[in-house]
């Protein structure tokens, strides 16, 4: 499969904070579609990238397009879904139900003259539906399990129908069983729905399969575009300073 | 019980009271959900340094204070958001800032005079006609505003960072936010008084809380509470000549403690 115009494109870039440099020189390209995995160490600017990706950081050098526009001119956010790390994590006192939380994927959309409509309505319902938490959506957030959370802020991504979904690490705190579910989801968005996925995980074993390329940052990128080549690759050693095998069983054990 | 009615200050107190209750519960519940409480008390002092110029120098109190108000909350706001200070460290000093302000520039000015005495606790007897008339044509544009932008307010409030990804002016409504609530602090503190508005904004919001329910369930409680509070208070204030504004916030007070109560019951 090839791709045309890609939808993030990132030049030179750099960060720098406080003296310290968090990445160097970095330049990738990320197409419509794709299904793309980010590993790395902690600290290694992971986090970082994307949050410059979506305007959330300004780079010290460098340049992000998006749909071949620069950031600033770039109007068409809900085409973004995102789910950040820290998502299953909620406040467990805020007054709000599963039906409250997917229902603000459409906050932004319509204008601000715009009430919830039926287009809106059916959104989040489908959204629900997919991430299979319709029975859910009384209970309040912070009555559910880490898995039950997870769900709700993809749905509440879903919600924005995206053409791009991106997840920083958002299984954090999640059970096994539920893992295992969120993956197979994430492949079938990426497969049937044709939603481009960016990932950021340290669980690449499992989804080594499914992903099309894979960008390890520490610092600086490596681009792999053999994601199971990578997994026993002299790379992998290099990148989190631990011996590659380990990595390599890991997968089987899933 | 209805004779106090019989008198036209407290048919003006009453409806002020009403008119604040209502603004203070739906405010304070995106304040509260901010984690931005002690935002109240602030302003409230901000106001009072207002009210202090305005009687020194002779302008409109009200008006000052809302000057005053508004101009420190997009000093809070600025300082928040330019340079990551902690929100209630921010909070702390311009309360403090204020209050100090206020005190020097009125003892320069005179005696610590009765006038600002009554903005200080609150006073049922001040409120005249024409405050009333202020209260609700700026109250009314103040709830316009913040029911308008309540959906994406409420959003920013659960994650402000996922928030702007979306595509929300997180920045101008933050400034928003903090204006409005204010110009409704501002617009508050004849009748509640300057050192109990804050807790008319935050007590039934907490207390509504307590119930765990959605958030227009959590919003409908907290404007009964406060306009039960608000009711109440002022009945009993008329009938033992206690302040308007402490008793107001004693009344709210006991019905966050009967929420806690029910609620660990559960």
């Amino acid at each position: 499969m090839k791709f045309n115009l890609p939808i993030f494109d990132i030049k030179n870039l750099s960060f720098i904070v406080k003296g310290q440099r968090i990445l160097s020189n970095i330049s990738l390209e990320i197409f419509r579609s794709e299904y793309i995995a980010i590993i790395g160490p902690n600290g290694g600017g992971k986090t970082t990238l994307v949050r410059m990706l979506l305007g959330l950081e300004k780079p010290t050098s460098g340049e992000v397009k998006i749909y071949g526009k620069k950031l600033s001119d770039f109007k068409e956010w809900h085409k973004i879904g995102y789910v950040p790390q820290r998502a299953s994590h909620v406040d467990s006192s805020f007054p709000a139900t599963v039906l409250d939380i997917v229902k603000m994927g459409r906050t932004s959309q319509g204008g601000i003259f715009s009430s919830f409509n039926e287009t809106d309505k059916k959104l989040v319902y489908d959204a629900m539906a997919k991430m299979d938490i319709l029975d859910l959506q009384d209970k309040m957030i912070g009555t559910l399990s880490g898995g039950q959370r997870q769900r709700a802020m993809i749905a509440r991504a879903l919600a924005s129908n995206p053409e791009i979904l991106i997840l920083d690490e958002p299984n954090t705190g999640v059970d096994v069983a539920s893992q295992k579910n969120f993956y197979a989801l994430l492949r079938k968005l990426n497969q049937e729905d044709k939603i481009t996925i960016v990932f950021i995980t340290h669980d690449i074993g499992v989804i080594a399969d499914d992903i099309a390329r894979l960008f390890t940052i520490n610092e600086k990128a490596v681009i792999c575009n053999d994601p199971k080549h990578l997994l026993s690759c002299q790379e992998m050693s290099e990148l989190y300073g631990i011996d590659a095998h380990l990595l390599h069983n890991h997968k089987h054990e899933h | 019980m209805f004779e106090m009615f019989e008198y036209d200050f407290m048919q003006r107190a009453f409806l002020a009271g009403i008119i604040i209750a209502i603004l203070a519960s739906i405010s304070g519940t995106f304040v509260v959900l901010k984690r931005y409480s002690l935002i109240g008390e602030t302003l409230a002092h901000s106001s009072l340094l207002g009210v202090a110029v305005g009687l020194i120098a002779g302008y409109n109190p009200l008006w000052a204070a809302v000057v005053f108000a508004v101009i420190s909350a997009w000093i809070i706001e600025y300082l928040r958001s330019a340079f990551s200070l902690y929100s209630d460290a921010v909070l702390s000093i311009l309360l403090s800032g204020s209050l100090a302000a206020a005190v020097i520039i009125v003892s320069l000015g005179g005696a610590f005079n009765n006038s600002l005495f009554s903005y200080l606790f609150g006073s049922i007897l001040s409120v005249t006609y024409e405050d009333v008339v202020t209260i609700a044509i700026f109250g009314t544009l103040a709830l316009g505003t913040l029911l308008f932008f309540s959906k994406e307010l409420y959003f920013i409030a659960y994650d402000e960072e996922v928030a702007k990804v979306s595509g929300i002016k997180v920045k101008f409504l933050n400034f928003l936010l903090v204006s409005v609530v204010a110009i409704i602090i501002a617009l508050s503190i004849r009748v509640v008084g300057s050192l109990l508005i804050g807790a008319l904004m935050v007590i039934p919001t907490v207390s509504a809380l307590q119930f765990r329910v959605g958030f227009l369930k959590s919003v409908v409680i907290s404007l009964s509470i406060a306009l039960f509070s608000v009711i109440l208070g002022m009945t009993l204030s008329f009938h033992f000549s206690l302040p308007s504004g402490a008793t107001i916030v004693l009344c709210v007070l006991g019905i966050f403690i009967l929420s806690l109560i029910i609620n660990n019951r559960k």
